[in-house]
């Protein structure tokens, strides 16, 4: 027990930064949601400037101290409005790019790979709604096969999330749907769309979210509401009032392409290998209803 | 006459403000959102638009007092990080280093004051909705809610980060170490 203990300390005296020590009284540990937490650096500066420096300077130099890890500039404080406003047009537009052309189903080494990748993307493209459907978990699971590099490759533009995307294309989509309403049925029309977008992308990502998939909650809902962006071409046709027929082949394409979006981009989500088919399968639900809502009107 | 009218330092008058622009416009998304939600119901007939435009005023608003009169008025900034490899995100606090710039008295108070009154302008106007049975209102209100409860707490919390860095590089003097250590108090990351 006692030689457990001490092998146990020194582990901890090596690896400080992970474990947290037996005897450690409740100061020590880095709590800032405590409500003392407006005080807690002022202990935790006192009591590591009294220790040995050796320890401090680790502290110092791993990254999660903020500080040394961010990809903003180091200060952000005094850049100007333009500054400021330019960085998160650029953001967004680097969002948009990626569902615009969802680079992981086309380029890199995962077309090389497959070898048939851009032939699955045009049947899916040709086929019914039932073989898109199977085409699609092929690929899905085809994208998987790449996980680790995708996730290496995880765009910078998508770590950090904004809800511009979502807000703007949410709103576009039930404006614009509610054009061709019934003047009395109007709002009930705008409110209700606008409600299921939502809805359905907290569903999509609490189903994601409990698969396991390490995507964070806002981030998740920021993707999905950039893959929106197809769809709000479909209801500006509708909008237009597109001829029926016409509006089929169309659609479907729209529909695909927002299908690919997503899973091109939360293929990086790192879901499980085995339940992509479960995790993509809502989401494919959430667009073909939004088509056919965009169908219909 | 101008000297006679001049206000004390740190009333709440524009014209002490060393970024009237900043502060006007600031002031202006905070109350055109609750003004437009409040009148539009009774002039403008039409719920999508003062849906729409409120929404729109509130992102703006959001936006602006995050990124842009944060850091101008009071000199405090925060942000959301996602750690791709887990998915967990982090809370990002930044402020000014300490002597760099004088935080105008006047800014700060009225920052202070909108950033504390908005959210109960629409607490008043859930609890207006709901006195009035007007149910379809309060998603809209909910997401007003939303919003600038989260500003509100995060700019608070960013302040009370911000006091305890300079307080720990006031106290170790200019030694190097110390310096370090109050500029990573600074911006403080922490897990939530």
């Amino acid at each position: 027990m006692s030689s457990a203990r001490g092998q146990y300390r020194r582990a901890s005296l090596e690896d400080d930064d992970l474990i947290d020590p037996d005897d450690a009284d409740l100061n020590d540990f880095d709590d800032p949601l405590a409500p003392e937490s407006s005080r807690q650096p002022l202990t935790n500066t006192i009591a590591s400037g009294a220790s040995a420096s050796g320890r401090l300077d680790e502290g110092y130099l791993t990254s999660r101290i903020p500080g040394d890890d961010r990809r903003a500039p180091q200060n952000t404080i005094d850049e100007t409005v333009w500054e400021t406003l330019r960085r998160d047009l650029l953001a967004v537009w680097a969002k948009l790019k990626e569902v615009l052309y969802p680079r992981y189903l086309f380029g890199g080494t995962m077309f090389d790979s497959e070898g048939g990748l851009r032939g699955a993307y045009s049947n899916i493209r040709g086929a019914g709604l039932t073989g898109t459907r199977e085409e699609l978990t092929g690929l899905a699971s085809r994208v998987m096969d790449a996980e680790a590099l995708l996730q290496s490759n995880m765009s910078p533009g998508l770590r950090d999330w904004d809800l511009w995307g979502p807000l703007i294309f949410c709103l576009l989509l039930s404006v614009l749907l509610s054009f061709t309403a019934r003047s009395d049925q109007r709002d009930a029309v705008f409110s209700g769309v606008f409600a299921t977008i939502w809805l359905g992308e907290a569903i999509v990502t609490l189903q994601i979210k409990l698969l396991g998939g390490n995507i964070s909650f806002a981030q998740s809902i920021c993707i999905i509401g950039y893959t929106l962006f197809p769809l709000v071409i479909a209801a500006l046709l509708s909008a237009l009032k597109l001829h029926w027929i016409a509006r089929i082949p169309v659609y479907v394409v729209l529909i695909a392409w927002s299908i690919a979006a997503g899973v091109s981009i939360l293929g990086g989500s790192g879901v499980v290998k085995n339940r992509v088919a479960i995790a993509v399968y809502p989401l494919f639900v959430f667009y073909l209803g939004l088509g056919c809502l965009c169908f219909i009107s | 006459m101008e000297a006679a009218a001049q206000p004390q330092p740190g009333a709440l008058s524009w014209r002490l403000s060393s970024h009237p622009i900043t502060l006007l416009t600031f002031l202006g998304f905070r109350i055109s959102s609750v003004l437009i939600y409040f009148l539009g119901l009774w002039i403008i007939q039409s719920m999508i638009m003062i849906f729409i435009i409120t929404i729109l005023l509130l992102a703006c608003d959001f936006y602006y007092l995050k990124n842009i009169a944060g850091r101008r008025l009071v000199g405090l900034r925060w942000w959301n990080e996602v750690d791709p490899s887990t998915g967990d995100s982090q809370w990002v606090f930044e402020s000014l280093e300490p002597g760099t710039r004088e935080i105008n008295s006047t800014d700060s108070r009225f920052f202070w004051l909108a950033l504390y009154i908005q959210p109960l302008w629409w607490i008043l106007m859930a609890i207006l909705a709901i006195i009035r049975l007007q149910f379809l209102w309060l998603p809209l209100v909910a997401i007003a809610l939303a919003l600038t409860i989260i500003n509100t707490l995060a700019f608070s919390r960013c302040d009370k980060f911000s006091q305890a860095g300079n307080f720990a590089g006031g106290a170790f003097g200019s030694t190097n170490l110390a310096t370090s250590l109050a500029s990573n108090f600074v911006g403080r990351m922490f897990r939530s």
